[in-house]
């Protein structure tokens, strides 16, 4: 009997000890994760805010913590990648952004919604970072947030002198090796073995974020970027140029890498969350007295037509008709003929191939300095800057299409994979559904799918889930590239947007 | 009796291993034989397997305990994503107690107290934590028999079940959502004490002494917890008016099962086993929790399908006084591609027993040991619950578990 209690307890023992844990057929481990013929041991990104990891209307702590660079990275850290260093901000305590200038503020907080108030506005906490708080790099992170392309070549961008004249960046003032040093000289200067470059967003975004205010360099041929204002339109030769010449310094070393394209403006929720007709009426009285209101203006424009000044389409797109409904804006538009010898202004109705920029939301349908007869949007005409006409956008579109070519040019140059965040982030605005079969959208005010959403509150940047689909492109394009294999991140374990309930 | 249920609650923490949540260790004897013993009617164990073998046994008045310790383990890895996590499960204890009685020539009868089911997994904050964190299901049957021999070679039997049993249950809300200080909001469901009833039917055929046969049908047993509680934990401010404790009704279905089983001696010494198992697990098809304080009702879907499992078991017996028993069994999952949730992470599994017995005068010890070696499986889940889109959460699963046992049995006539 002993004796086969002894077999019997060895047999336990025996098993127990053989299959303490169990094991898969092929367990993560040593091997599953390659670089292939990459080299990611120094990586450096180069761009502006989208690499930088700004989000939610400006860069802060938590954000930057969760830029597509670092989350590329944390992957690239499997197979050899180096350490991954990003711009000094521990001066942001509070985690909100912004920035000061000698105590004075020049960049707002972070959006957060309020729940007790609705919507997004800005945190109310104060700001730690300071333009002076200078913390010299060069970092891993090369990202800019508001760098146009010849910025990044642009000697003096990074030096505090420059700052009152608009010639210099305050996120670059705090992180440039040296306050004359360019952008790609401190990114170059690190003798990257890979490199991300995602830049030129800013050359058209300005101009359509600001309604078209500014110049399209593409219509003067202005080939001077020292003489563009903020807002204009960078001419699609000079940023060819500059392209080329970023990517003969990124690559001079033999370093490898991967660019991106450009989205088209229209795919961001800045231009695609209010839609040209958001005026509702219920009251046929108050539409007798809009219509009431624009009598003289429509029947000035019988005049032009019988003048011979406008044609009948002209016309059609001029007269202004409010009935009960959804009602398109009235805005001001100055590529209309402008007939101010009649006395009529240059305005018209919105239609579906007009963009409104979110901004416009806090002025839509409120009272002119508190005259009840004039609203805006309804009876006071919306401003140039509140509105991306359609023509505008096609000098924006046309601008990106230029630019987008240019940065395939080149990458085919050199050999170069290029990610199509073009395509990329039209998804995300429209519904991109994720590898874990998940659909993300940018529809974030109807407040039921917070968890779903790819970007910011200023609609303009992804959120950190955005961004974590945006790495994941990167990710794809690279593996298929280089042969590599690295894993791929699941969005929904990144922060999206900050509900507090009061602010 | 409420001290007895309350030792009885402490006792009986299963650790899934087997197919769903089904713990087949409801006999030390017949575990050493692949738990063969639908038509094995020589031991107090038939009160469980086959009440209408209760007949048949030699002995007046046997009674028998057993205690079995589940060490299971299952790990899960998906390589796209670089994320892998292992369950660091607490032993689970399952017992039985059986007393057969035989009162008369032809009639017997039986009360067996078994944990036929229960499920115990802790995760540790890993990439499924919005599907579950920790659950822990203890679950026993009381199940009193009567059994009547309608001639020396056919006998059968009839049960009531009375189930008891509790789940309780915490898993994050989502797979993000946070306090302010980035502690992952939770929710822990507690059913409470919750039951239900059923039945047992079986027979018993001995055709002759070297051959024997049987059949056992028990019925499902609906648990229909009403009375549940939920709290939540880690909740964001902007929340916090919204996820508040509150009750909650849930059903959860033990299926109905049912066996047949054959057994040879071919020769005196030496006993053969055969069992074939159905278990009608297509009854659950969803896990529906109603909230009764306004938050939406959680429901996932299960979508079990019936299950087989085969038993292989042989018996030897040395001398008068020692048995040496060895099994193995093949058990099917019930989960269907595309509904393998890692809260009852259920694999097909290859199984080997082993067993030992020492029968004394009146006493008789009985040594266990089932070692369930989990069939590697790639599948996914689909979570709801983040707004309006679902995702599905898969990966690569592989378990395994451990189990020694310990049974007495004390018989005279």
């Amino acid at each position: 009997m002993k004796k086969l209690l002894y077999i019997f307890l060895l047999v336990i023992i025996g098993t127990s000890f053989e299959a303490c844990k169990p094991e898969f057929e092929s367990p993560i481990g040593e091997g599953t994760y390659t670089s292939g013929d990459a080299d990611f041991s120094k990586f450096v990104a180069v761009g502006n805010s989208l690499t930088a990891g700004y989000t939610n209307g400006t860069l802060y702590k938590s954000g930057q913590a969760n830029s597509f660079p670092s989350i590329l990275a944390k992957q690239m850290s499997l197979v050899g990648g180096g350490e991954f260093t990003q711009p000094y901000l521990d001066d942001d305590t509070n985690d909100v952004g912004g920035m000061n200038f000698s105590s004075n503020m020049i960049l707002p907080q972070k959006l957060i919604i309020n729940a007790s108030a609705g919507g997004p506005e800005r945190i109310n906490k104060a700001i730690g970072m300071e333009v002076t708080n200078i913390h010299p790099g060069p970092y891993n992170n090369m990202g800019v947030p508001g760098a146009k392309i010849f910025h990044l070549v642009a000697p003096g961008y990074g030096n505090i002198s420059n700052l009152a004249l608009g010639a210099a960046n305050p996120y670059f003032i705090r992180m440039a090796s040296a306050p004359n040093n360019t952008v790609i000289q401190d990114a170059a200067g690190q003798s990257p073995t890979f490199f991300t470059l995602w830049i030129g967003n800013n050359d058209v975004l300005a101009y359509a974020t600001s309604g078209g205010v500014g110049v399209d360099n593409n219509a003067t041929g202005n080939l001077f970027p020292s003489t563009y204002g903020f807002n204009d339109i960078t001419n699609i030769n000079v940023f060819a140029s500059v392209y080329s010449q970023i990517l003969d310094e990124l690559t001079a070393n033999g370093a490898k890498g991967v660019v991106a394209t450009l989205p088209d403006v229209a795919s961001v929720p800045f231009f695609t969350t209010i839609p040209y007709n958001p005026i509702p009426m219920t009251d046929q009285a108050t539409v007798d007295a809009i219509n009431n209101a624009y009598l003289t203006y429509n029947g000035g424009l019988q005049s032009a037509l019988s003048a011979g000044l406008i044609t009948a389409a002209e016309l059609a797109k001029r007269t202004i008709n409010f009935s009960l409904g959804a009602n398109a804006l009235v805005i001001k538009d100055e590529y209309l003929t402008d007939l101010s010898i009649l006395g009529l202004p240059s305005i018209r109705q919105a239609t579906d191939e007009d963009l409104v920029p979110l901004t416009a939301k806090s002025i839509i349908g409120h009272p002119v300095s508190g005259n009840p007869n004039l609203v805006y949007g309804i009876t006071s005409p919306l401003d140039d800057q509140w509105v991306l006409t359609a023509d505008e956008i096609a000098e924006v579109r046309n601008a990106t299409a230029g630019f987008n070519q240019a940065i395939k040019d080149a990458a085919a140059a050199k050999d170069i994979p290029v990610a199509d965040m073009a395509d990329v982030m039209e998804q995300m605005k429209n519904g991109i559904k994720i590898d874990d079969g998940s659909t993300y959208t940018a529809d974030y005010f109807n407040g039921t799918n917070l968890d779903n959403l790819t970007f910011g509150l200023d609609g303009v940047h992804p959120n950190p889930r955005g961004y974590a689909i945006i790495a994941n492109e990167f990710i794809d394009v690279i593996n298929m590239k280089y042969k590599s294999n690295l894993p791929k991140v699941v969005p929904a374990n990144y922060p999206t947007i900050t509900i507090l309930p009061t602010n | 009796m409420k001290k007895i249920f309350m030792i009885l609650v402490l006792l009986s923490f299963g650790s899934m291993y087997a197919g769903g949540y089904r713990v087949a260790l409801q006999g030390q004897r017949m575990l050493g034989m692949a738990h063969a013993g639908l038509s094995v009617f020589e031991n107090t164990e038939t009160a469980f397997f086959n009440p209408a073998g209760m007949v048949f046994l030699d002995k007046n008045f046997s009674v028998s305990f057993g205690v079995s310790g589940i060490m299971s383990n299952v790990k899960y890895q998906n390589a796209m994503y670089n994320i892998a996590a292992e369950t660091s499960n607490p032993v689970g204890t399952p017992f039985y107690l059986y007393a057969t009685y035989k009162t008369s020539e032809n009639v017997s009868l039986g009360l067996a107290v078994y944990t036929p089911y229960g499920s115990s997994s802790v995760w540790n904050d890993w990439a499924g934590s919005d599907i579950v964190n920790e659950i822990s299901m203890k679950v026993f049957y009381i199940q009193p028999s009567i059994a009547y021999k309608f001639s020396n070679m056919l006998s059968a039997s009839a049960s009531l079940i009375m189930a008891y049993g509790g789940v309780s249950y915490n898993k994050n809300i989502n797979r993000y959502l946070a306090d302010e200080e980035g502690n992952k909001t939770n929710a822990q469901l507690e059913s409470g004490t919750i039951g239900g009833a059923g039945y047992a039917l079986s027979l018993a055929f001995r055709p002759t002494d070297d051959i024997s046969m049987g059949l056992n049908y028990r019925s499902s047993v609906v648990f229909d917890g009403k009375y549940g509680k939920a709290t939540f934990n880690n909740v964001p401010t902007f929340l916090s008016s919204r996820l508040k404790t509150g009750a909650f009704s849930a059903e959860l279905p033990m299926p109905a099962e049912l066996g047949v089983g054959m057994s040879y001696k071919p020769m005196k010494k030496l006993l053969l086993a055969f069992d074939y198992n159905y278990t009608y697990w297509s009854i659950y098809k969803e896990l529906r929790i109603d909230f009764k304080n306004g938050l939406p009702s959680s429901v996932s879907d299960k979508s079990y399908k019936n299950s087989s499992t085969f038993r292989f078991g042989a018996a030897y017996s040395v001398n008068d006084q020692i048995s040496v028993r060895a099994g193995y069994y093949y058990d099917q999952s019930p989960l269907t591609k595309g509904h393998f949730s890692p809260e009852t992470p259920s694999l097909s599994s290859n199984n080997y027993t082993f067993g030992l017995g020492y029968q004394m005068k009146k006493l008789a010890v009985d040594l266990s040991f089932l070692y369930v070696d989990g069939i590697e499986r790639t599948d996914y889940t689909t979570v709801r619950g983040e707004g309006p889109t679902a995702h599905r959460f898969g990966g690569t699963y592989v378990s395994n578990a451990i189990i020694p046992g310990l049974g007495i049995t004390y018989s005279f006539n």
